[in-house]
């Protein structure tokens, strides 16, 4: 070993704690949902269980972003891109939020296109973008999340829309400056942006580059997320 | 839905929380029978006594264990499980580090830790629907028979196009294995045309690299690794045709790279170490060949090679300075285990107790001289032939402890076995002068060239005396020896008279000898199982 003592790389010690603090946030999760299923009913469903799953969960996809971050920054995020059913990607999201969906009283329900319409892309990835729009989703909607998955032109797209307030317009109008990280000081939607749109640009074909794209409106009428796929 | 009744299960995590938390999930899905082991070894025997329809084994068993990749690995290998059993990695963080360290084999899924009920139950469905559709392909991979794998894509591709995607892989795959390198190399160059996939790419590397096509090999990989950069498969096999075409620097870079994105990964680490040992970086070569021994230790990939590649890339490290304390122990430690585990192989006994001779040579000069008295009586006695690499270190440590003589005689012997390969004699070249040793072989090697070419013409006979008189002059050559006997048996071992019978199995006694390691140990099962049949 070297006796060399350098500085501590602070953002590798960021990501192995960030690790540690996820695996001790997966039993946390684990246990409380096996000590909830114990309880009598009638002491379940309290509005306080709802902020817990909700916090759980948002805690848990901040980690995974911030994991995604790191290993994006020192370019070691490998792409491994492969074909995919749209409807069993868009089914194990919902199925991975359930609770935090009942406990918010919010539905969730998806359309896909074409049904067993296969898409390219890297499951893990965009599984993790996908999953934090969710959660963000779930925070500013009323009662209903809709999720669609469908073909424009050549690219895959998949949505997520909420009958919400809706991104604040500044958001909206300044998107591109999220995404290429130009302004970071919005907190973790900036940030989900930015790493979703990293994400999406890594997927290519053929020169075309996946994107990324918010907007209010949509059937629901309040934020609409959308990630093109080439 | 599935009948959750009717399946068995196997829970495989360190954390008896999350077994129990698994089960219970289970238990509310309504299965019945769940088996749990918190260890990969319980895994592998739980599953040698018991077939299980899902496995659920969480990637990261602790340091030291065995981890899911490697679990898997086993099983597979072992045929423990069947193509249709689904086997979910259960991972921690993503699974990125994990997908990257499958080689070969891949699980089914992986689902990341947290999950609930709900995600679990979705999960397992979906590859239940998965794997009952691809039922033919993977009834076919159990029976080994890759042309039934390849027929049963072609009728479910004919079935729906769409699932045309699920079967690339698998249709690659069953090209390899019935060697149709034609169909295979435009079936991979039409895959990646349209969505390229590092697998695809790796397969199109490998396959070009295979059939010589080396430059072809090397662009193929750098532009994958342009698409894929973090894909550690990809610097692998960058780094065979490196080596093939002798850039052997920039092939250890290559390597680096891999361990940098995949440190776990016994055969890659082992290969990094002999690379950096050729090419003189003795800190880089300590340091794979360490990462090798340990990672080897619960693994199927455990070698001797890689231990005795330590202690020599430690000695050589140390150079003229000598070797520290720790060094010494690090050395005895790792060469004990070579001595201790492999009592009946003489070739290791021999070269442990050469490599330790080397190290104590300065400070226990005593000790030193007796090791190697004793390797050399073992030498004396020993039948099975020395692989070249091994024979060629064995010298060059003799002669560093005082046995020119003995040293030389290896070096001859070693010339008269491997004398057909250039790379060999050059190496052997290295070590000495002498022409006996050096030019001893040339005529046999000629008559070897001419009765190749003989044979190639057809003219079996001319050929079998070409190769005669060579073995009379070489008789330790096992490339001449194995020609001997194939142009022998070329004919029908039915049509062999008892002279050439005999002839041709005395040919094949000798090549016997070679080590295991050697790449023409296939060829000779092959040809042993014809003249002795059985």
């Amino acid at each position: 070993m070297s006796d060399q003592q350098q500085g501590l790389d602070f953002s590798m010690v960021i990501a192995s704690t960030v690790h540690d603090m996820k695996n001790s946030l997966a039993l946390l999760i684990q246990a409380h949902g096996q000590w909830v299923s114990q309880l009598p009913r009638e002491h379940r469903g309290h509005a306080e269980q709802g902020v817990i799953d909700y916090e759980f969960a948002h805690l848990n996809s901040m980690l995974v972003q911030l994991l995604g971050l790191y290993k994006l920054g020192v370019n070691q995020l490998p792409l491994r891109p492969d074909y995919h059913e749209l409807d069993d990607f868009i089914e194990a999201q919902l199925a991975f939020h359930e609770e935090v969906l009942a406990s918010r009283g919010i539905a969730a329900r998806y359309e896909v296109d074409d049904f067993g319409l296969p898409g390219f892309f890297d499951r893990e990835l965009i599984g993790s973008v996908v999953s934090n729009v969710i959660i963000n989703a779930i925070r500013y909607a009323r009662k209903d999340v809709l999720i669609s998955a469908g073909q424009v032109g050549e690219q895959l797209v998949i949505s997520v829309n909420d009958d919400g307030p809706g991104f604040p317009q500044h958001m909206i109008e300044r998107q591109s400056d999220y995404v290429l990280g130009i302004n970071q000081s919005s907190g973790s939607t900036g940030l989900g942006l930015y790493f979703a749109a990293n994400i999406a640009r890594q997927h290519q074909r053929k020169g075309v580059h996946g994107h990324i794209e918010i907007v209010n409106g949509g059937e629901l009428g309040g934020g609409l997320f959308r990630i093109f796929l080439p | 839905m599935l009948a959750w009744n009717q399946k068995t299960f196997l829970i495989v995590d360190d954390f008896s929380d999350f077994r129990s938390s698994v089960r219970s999930m289970l238990r509310e899905l309504g299965v019945k029978e769940v088996d749990t082991a918190d260890n990969g070894e319980q895994a592998i025997k739980a599953c040698s006594q018991k077939r299980y329809d899902f496995i659920l084994h969480d990637f990261n068993l602790g340091d030291g264990k065995k981890n899911g990749q490697q679990v898997l690995e086993d099983l597979m290998t072992d045929r423990l499980i069947s193509h249709e059993s689904v086997f979910v990695m259960v991972t921690a963080e993503n699974s990125q580090a994990m997908v990257m360290s499958a080689l070969e084999w891949e699980p089914d899924a992986y689902l990341t830790k947290p999950f609930n009920r709900a995600g679990l139950a979705q999960r397992l469905e979906k590859i239940v629907q998965r794997k009952t559709l691809l039922k033919p392909i993977l009834q076919a991979l159990d029976r080994g028979k890759p042309a039934e794998v390849l027929a049963a894509c072609v009728n479910l591709t004919k079935q729906d196009p769409r699932f045309a995607p699920l079967c690339l892989r698998y249709k690659a795959d069953a090209l390899r294995d019935l060697n149709q390198h034609e169909p295979l190399e435009a079936f991979l160059k039409s895959i990646l045309a349209d969505r390229p996939q590092p697998w695809a790419y790796a397969a199109l590397g490998k396959l070009l690299h295979k059939r010589g096509r080396n430059g072809e090999a090397q662009t193929v990989y750098e532009e994958a690794i342009r698409a894929f950069n973090s894909m550690p498969v990809l610097f692998d096999g960058l780094a065979d045709v490196l080596i093939a075409s002798g850039d052997n620097r920039r092939a250890q870079k290559m390597l680096e790279e891999a361990v940098r994105l995949s440190p776990y990964a016994v055969r890659r680490q082992r290969l990094l170490g002999k690379l950096a040992l050729e090419n003189q970086d003795f800190d880089g070569a300590s340091k794979a060949y360490r990462q090798a021994v340990s990672q080897g230790q619960f693994s199927r990939f455990k070698d001797p090679e890689t231990n005795l590649g330590l202690a020599q890339a430690l000695i050589s490290k140390g150079g003229d300075r000598g070797l520290d304390a720790r060094t010494r122990v690090e050395i005895n430690q790792t060469l004990g285990e070579v001595a201790k585990e492999h009592t009946n192989d003489a070739g290791l006994q021999v070269r442990a107790r050469l490599m330790k001779a080397t190290s104590v040579a300065t400070s226990d000069p005593e000790m030193a001289a007796k090791l190697t008295a004793q390797a050399m009586e073992r030498l004396e006695g020993m039948e099975q032939f020395l692989s070249a690499d091994a024979a060629l270190a064995v010298a060059s440590q003799l002669k560093q402890l005082g046995q020119e003589s003995a040293g030389a005689g290896i070096l001859k012997s070693c010339a008269e076995i491997y004398g057909d390969d250039p790379a060999v004699m050059q190496n052997i070249a290295r070590q000495t002068d002498d022409p006996g040793i050096l030019s001893a072989g040339k005529a046999a090697i000629d008559l070897n060239l001419q009765g190749i070419r003989s044979y190639r013409a057809g003219k079996l006979g001319e050929a079998q005396d070409l190769f005669r008189k060579g073995l009379a002059l070489q008789p330790k050559n096992i490339s001449i020896a194995l020609n001997m006997a194939q142009s022998l048996l070329h004919m029908g071992v039915q049509n062999l008279d008892a002279a050439s019978l005999q002839e041709c199995r005395n040919s094949l006694k000798m090549v016997g000898k070679m080590p295991e390691s050697d790449p023409r140990y296939d060829r000779y099962q092959k040809l042993r199982l014809k003249a002795f049949g059985e």
